[in-house]
């Protein structure tokens, strides 16, 4: 309540009584509306030209000089004072109303929301983006190569020997020629790795290289858990007047440990490559037992993820550099077994079978 | 390759536990598979003696068996197939403890109603190899009743080795222990080949013709004459068992023992069933017939070598023998061969007949062709030994051309450029002498490579060695400095995954299937016989369940997904699969490989809501799911036609084309399609090539935005029926002028305020200028143009012309 307007009234009102009840009244009818619309009318009826506080004007100029002062000045601090304690009525009400209005249209928090439809990237896309991106951050560019490829750049120019198991119609698949010759590197096969890419760039481009090549390569193998005849590969190579063998263990190390975890521990073994001379395949520290045994890892406590090695100076040969100048290493794994180990996939034909219930999981 | 520890320190000493050798192995590049422990755990067996074999009452393929024990002589049933009276084998008596069996002990068993105490057991049932094709023989001088651990060594651990095929020398015991000597430094031990040569001189017994030198570059024999063929001693069968092979009998065991232990595959002839006892080596003549000792009749051509007599073929040269001059258990006198053959000969020979022995897979990586006297001698040896007889003097060597040591040079800066080591030459030279080789130093090193190691034939295989045996743990690790500016993704490959994400952004998830099509798939679409998409490069060997062409189209493979899908409950489907098509250029070159969006929609878009209801999705779902694309891509110039394509229904389809290129289709499929896919229900697709989509696609340009609102108008057109809505679109936009900020098309109106034939479309405008206000007038002028050129130029006439609010 306004505090001045009701202590300057109660001073002007000692001679008239009739007035300070009209004040007081007037405090009570604006406390007893209940709604905007009674407020309004209480406000015509205090306000209005007919209303109780306009007639105290009225009939003022009839008045001695003195008492009309008088009179004037009660009228005036009574239509302060309404006016005021109409509008703090009127925002209570307001504020009434409004929280009753949001208790009346309460929402159940905890029914599902409204959303748009969500895609979902194949798992195997996935992987293969996480692995590029890596190598990205390392400095390679990404490069594709057919699918359908020559013998040459996939065995021959790989420095793959002409009667070598894998060349065989039970491991290769080859496209139908009616006049083929076995071993031949003008036959055309579906490629077997997608190594052939680094023959590919070599041939057309010159050192330093660094590229990583994702793609589809097959086999001739029966579907089963662990085969599939489509599988993808992600290949990578570097090759520079200065790459030694400790760059390939720095980089493949530094990716394994991006991809699987910081606290993984990286070891190479030496293997057998016709196209990576001296050859390793990589492990990784079991990210299950952490290098005590476990059935992931068969207990051998490493997981196998990939092989590598430094490119064979006959490769080089075969696309024209100098294998005394430059100096190179490549490596591929494969992106269903990545994907089987960090997910824990243990069927490779899920990734092919594409149903809605295997998708909506990545 | 399975080796025995107890074997191997024959000729090493080990300090080592096994699982730290198996580690040492792998980490050197002959990787451990698996380790196993053999024999342990075994209590109450003994040697036993069958005294008799009679027939099982009521099973043909049981037989009891009188055994004697040492203590007692009981009858028990038995089904081996190789139980012999007068043989000796281990016997488990009741009570027995044999962990590869089971965990309790032994007991008394009733079988085919007849009580059996005790049984006869096989190498598996002892632990000690997978071989349970019938009862462990052992050897005559065993003692009955004796524990069997006295008669053979049956605690061992064997570790099963992936040899790489570069590496035939570790194909051997001796091998895997030269590898363990380069690795530990404990020199290595050659067994003894010392002769008592008491015989006649060998080639008073027998004559070696070579007639074709380039197949056999060395043949060496050796005799043994007046042999006692037997079982071999327990501890020969022990190892064998152990390596995976199965005991015959004295004189064959040492030929495979020989070859598990040098690594050098030898063959027994019986001399006396050698025509002439004389051995000639050459080509198969084409057709001529040859029993094998499988027991199948052959006949050979002429790429195949044969070891022959003057009669005809007695072995197909280092693949398998013949059966006219097995060595049975009559032979005595024997022919021993030890002989070097090419890798690749007998490497085709082996695919062309389909058979993989011990030998062949030994010879066609390639043996020690320096090594064959060695072995003749060695074996000669071990005969001797076990079966008595007398060693013929000397040998037959006929080794037209000897074939001498490799010498390479290793320069050690080379070696430390590749490997980023900082190795000395003298612990080079070091590393290599380990391995066999001699070594000169100098400027460069000068290696003398053992003829073991075949593989050794340029400087980079010696760097891998030295890298190898020091250890690849010992290279540090560096990051080479990467690709510069030519590093990262091309523009093109950053659209390609703005592409892929901006489908998964609007709710379709990703398929990947196989790359493979059954051209019968084409029908089943009903392309026509010019199509393009009927050019399917065909697979000569193809799998028999993926189809035997290249897919020239992802679609039926999309519509398999989605009928394998719909089958398991998934109804709602929202696809893209990103994968190539192959279409051939004719059968001598590579085809043209289509990179390719495929697309699929199928039952309902949006997930029921319990706030609303759930709709089918239809054509125009899939048209604004590439509409987005085009949007996300910044692509101006993507037009929708009418489309013909077979498999869709024909006024529900479109084809696309980006900057008047052909860019895919989408649509309804064909019901008649739908059903040859066993697919039920509406199915929306469709095919999008990336090529002319990313070439046709523009970064986003920035245009200065005003600040006042635009000026907003409907306007509704009255056209015929057959005019297509983009046609009315491009005549409000030709005629908009630059003024005309957007154009949404918001009411298709049918029905009875327009006349027959015709249709209402009802465009939403919006005009507005950066440079400052535009006002009513000015905007309502244009409309005017508008509306004037969609009266002039599609005769249309206009149903509404309605302001809104301008700050809406
Ligand atoms: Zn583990």
């Amino acid at each position: 309540m306004d505090e001045n307007s009701m202590n300057e009234i109660e001073q002007l009102t000692q001679e008239r009584p009739e007035l300070a009840a009209l004040a007081r009244e007037s405090l009570d009818a604006i406390e007893a509306a209940g709604t905007p619309a009674e407020l309004e009318e209480t406000r015509v009826r205090l306000l209005g030209k007919k209303g109780s506080i306009a007639a105290v004007f009225k009939g003022l100029g009839s008045l001695p000089p003195e008492e009309k002062r008088t009179l004037g000045q009660i009228g005036n601090a009574l239509r302060t004072l309404a006016e005021s304690e109409l509008t703090a009525r009127a925002a209570r009400l307001k504020d009434a109303e409004t929280k009753e209005r949001l208790l009346r249209e309460a929402t159940d928090v905890t029914l599902p929301g409204r959303r748009l439809p969500q895609g979902h990237d194949h798992l195997l896309a996935r992987v293969i983006d996480d692995v590029t991106d890596i190598f990205v951050s390392l400095g390679y560019k990404v490069v594709a190569g057919p699918e359908v490829e020559l013998d040459f750049y996939n065995f021959e120019a790989l420095n793959t020997p002409p009667h070598h198991p894998a060349r065989s119609l039970q491991d290769t698949l080859y496209v139908r020629r009616s006049d083929p010759v076995s071993d031949d590197p003008k036959d055309i096969l579906l490629r077997t790795h997608t190594s052939p890419v680094q023959v590919r760039v070599m041939e057309s481009e010159r050192p330093p290289l660094y590229v990583i090549s994702p793609g589809k390569a097959y086999r001739k193998d029966e579907i089963d858990a662990t085969h599939s005849p489509v599988f993808h590969q992600v290949e990578g190579f570097a090759v520079s007047e200065d790459i030694t063998m400790g760059d390939l263990k720095g980089t493949l190390e530094v990716f394994a440990r991006k991809l699987f975890g910081e606290e993984r521990a990286v070891r190479f073994r030496p293997h057998f490559f016709p196209f990576t001379e001296p050859s390793a395949e990589v492990d990784v520290s079991c990210f299950v037992c952490a290098g005590g045994g476990c059935s992931l890892c068969k207990g051998v406590g490493w997981l196998e993820i990939m092989g590598c090695g430094m490119i064979d100076p006959a490769v080089f040969s075969h696309v024209g550099y100098d294998p005394e100048k430059y100096t190179g290493f490549a490596f591929g794994g494969g992106v269903e077994r990545i994907a089987m180990l960090k997910y824990g996939v243990d069927d490779m034909r899920v990734f092919f079978e594409n149903d809605m219930r295997f998708l909506r999981q990545f | 390759m399975r080796i025995s520890i107890e074997w191997l320190k024959e000729y090493i000493d080990i300090e080592m536990t096994a699982e730290e050798l198996a580690d040492a192995l792998s980490m050197s590049g002959t990787a451990v598979d698996r380790v196993h422990t053999l024999g342990g755990g075994i209590s109450g067996v003994v040697v036993a003696d069958v005294r008799e074999v009679k027939p099982h009452p009521n099973a043909d393929t049981l037989s009891i068996v009188v055994v004697d024990d040492g203590e007692t002589v009981r009858e028990i049933v038995c089904g081996a197939p190789n139980v012999r009276a007068g043989m000796k084998y281990p016997f488990a008596r009741e009570g027995a403890r044999l962990p590869a069996v089971s965990s309790k002990p032994l007991k008394k068993a009733k079988i085919r109603g007849v009580e059996s105490a005790g049984m006869l057991l096989s190498a598996a049932e002892l632990g000690i190899s997978e071989d349970h094709t019938g009862i462990l023989e052992l050897a005559g001088d065993a003692e009955v009743g004796a524990d069997v651990h006295q008669a053979l060594p049956l605690e061992d651990i064997v570790l099963e080795l992936e040899i790489t095929p570069n590496r035939p020398d570790c194909m051997s015991v001796v091998g895997v222990a030269r590898e363990v000597s380069a690795l530990t430094g404990a020199p290595l031990r050659l067994p003894s080949v010392e002769l008592d040569e008491s015989g006649p001189p060998v080639d008073t017994l027998a004559r070696v013709i070579l007639e074709d030198p380039q197949g056999c570059p060395r043949y060496t024999a050796r005799a043994v004459m007046g042999v006692k063929t037997g079982p071999s001693p327990a501890w020969m069968q022990r190892r064998l068992t152990a390596a995976g092979l199965r005991p015959i009998s004295n004189v064959v065991d040492v030929t495979n023992y020989v070859l598990l232990e040098l690594g050098q595959p030898l063959h027994a002839f019986d001399l006396d069933l050698l025509a002439e006892r004389t051995i000639i080596v050459r080509r198969a003549a084409r057709g001529e017939p040859m029993r094998t000792l499988d027991g199948v009749d052959r006949q050979l051509d002429e790429a195949t070598l044969v070891i022959t007599d003057p009669s005809g073929p007695v072995a197909v040269a280092g693949i398998i023998g013949g059966e006219d001059s097995e060595v049975t258990e009559s032979s005595a006198n024997i022919l021993i061969e030890s002989a070097h053959f090419d890798p690749t000969s007998i490497l085709l020979t082996s695919k062309r007949l389909g058979i993989r022995t011990e030998a062949s897979a030994r010879f066609e990586r390639g043996v020690d062709p320096g090594g064959t006297a060695f072995a003749a001698a060695r074996a000669a040896r071990l005969m001797n030994e076990l079966a008595g007889g007398q060693v013929a003097s000397g040998e037959i060597d006929a080794y037209p051309e000897e074939i001498k040591p490799r010498t390479l040079e290793l320069r050690p800066s080379r070696a430390n450029k590749v490997l980023g080591t900082d190795l000395g030459a003298g612990e080079m030279a070091g590393i290599l002498q380990s391995l066999g080789a001699r070594v000169e130093a100098g400027e460069a090193l000068t290696v003398t490579v053992p003829t073991f190691r075949p593989d050794l034939e340029r400087e980079i295989d010696l760097v891998e060695e030295v890298a190898r045996i020091n250890g690849f743990d010992r290279i540090p690790e560096t990051v080479p400095q990467g690709g510069g500016l030519a590093a990262g993704l091309t523009p093109q490959q950053r659209l390609e995954k703005k592409m892929l994400a901006g489908l998964t952004a609007q709710g379709l998830s990703q398929a990947v299937t196989y790359s493979f099509m059954n051209p019968a798939d084409l029908d089943l679409l009903g392309l026509a016989d010019d199509d393009k998409r009927r050019r399917v490069v065909t697979l000569l060997n193809p799998l028999a369940e993926t189809g035997e062409g290249m897919r020239t189209t992802l679609l039926p493979g999309m519509l398999r997904v989605a009928g394998g899908n719909i089958n398991r409950g998934s109804k709602d489907l929202a696809l893209f699969e990103a994968g190539r098509a192959f279409i051939s250029q004719g059968e001598e070159v590579l085809p043209v490989e289509i990179d390719t969006v495929a697309l699929l929609l199928a039952g309902d878009l949006h997930p029921q809501h319990w706030s609303g209801r759930q709709t089918a999705c239809d054509f125009f779902d899939l048209k604004g799911i590439v509409e987005n694309l085009a949007d996300v891509l910044g692509i101006t110039v993507l037009e929708f036609g009418r489309a013909s394509e077979e498999f869709l229904v024909p006024m529900s389809a479109a084809v696309l084309s980006a900057g008047n290129e052909y860019a895919g289709y989408i649509g309804q499929l064909h019901p008649r399609v739908a059903s040859a896919f066993d697919l039920e229900g509406d199915i929306y697709c469709g095919e999008l090539l990336a090529a002319p989509l990313l070439a046709a696609a523009n970064e986003s340009v920035y245009s200065p935005v005003g600040r006042f609102p635009n000026v907003k108008v409907d306007v509704a057109a009255v056209v015929d029926e057959a005019a297509d809505a983009i046609e009315v679109e491009r005549v409000i936009r030709r005629s908009g002028g630059d003024t005309l900020k957007s154009v949404r098309l918001f009411d298709v109106y049918r029905g009875p305020q327009v006349a027959q034939g015709k249709k209402s479309l009802a465009y939403a405008l919006e005009f507005g200028s950066a440079s400052g206000t535009l006002t009513d007038e000015q905007a309502h002028r244009r409309l005017d143009a508008v509306i004037a050129s969609l009266q002039k130029e599609l005769g249309a006439s206009i149903r509404g012309r309605e302001r809104e609010g301008e700050a809406r």
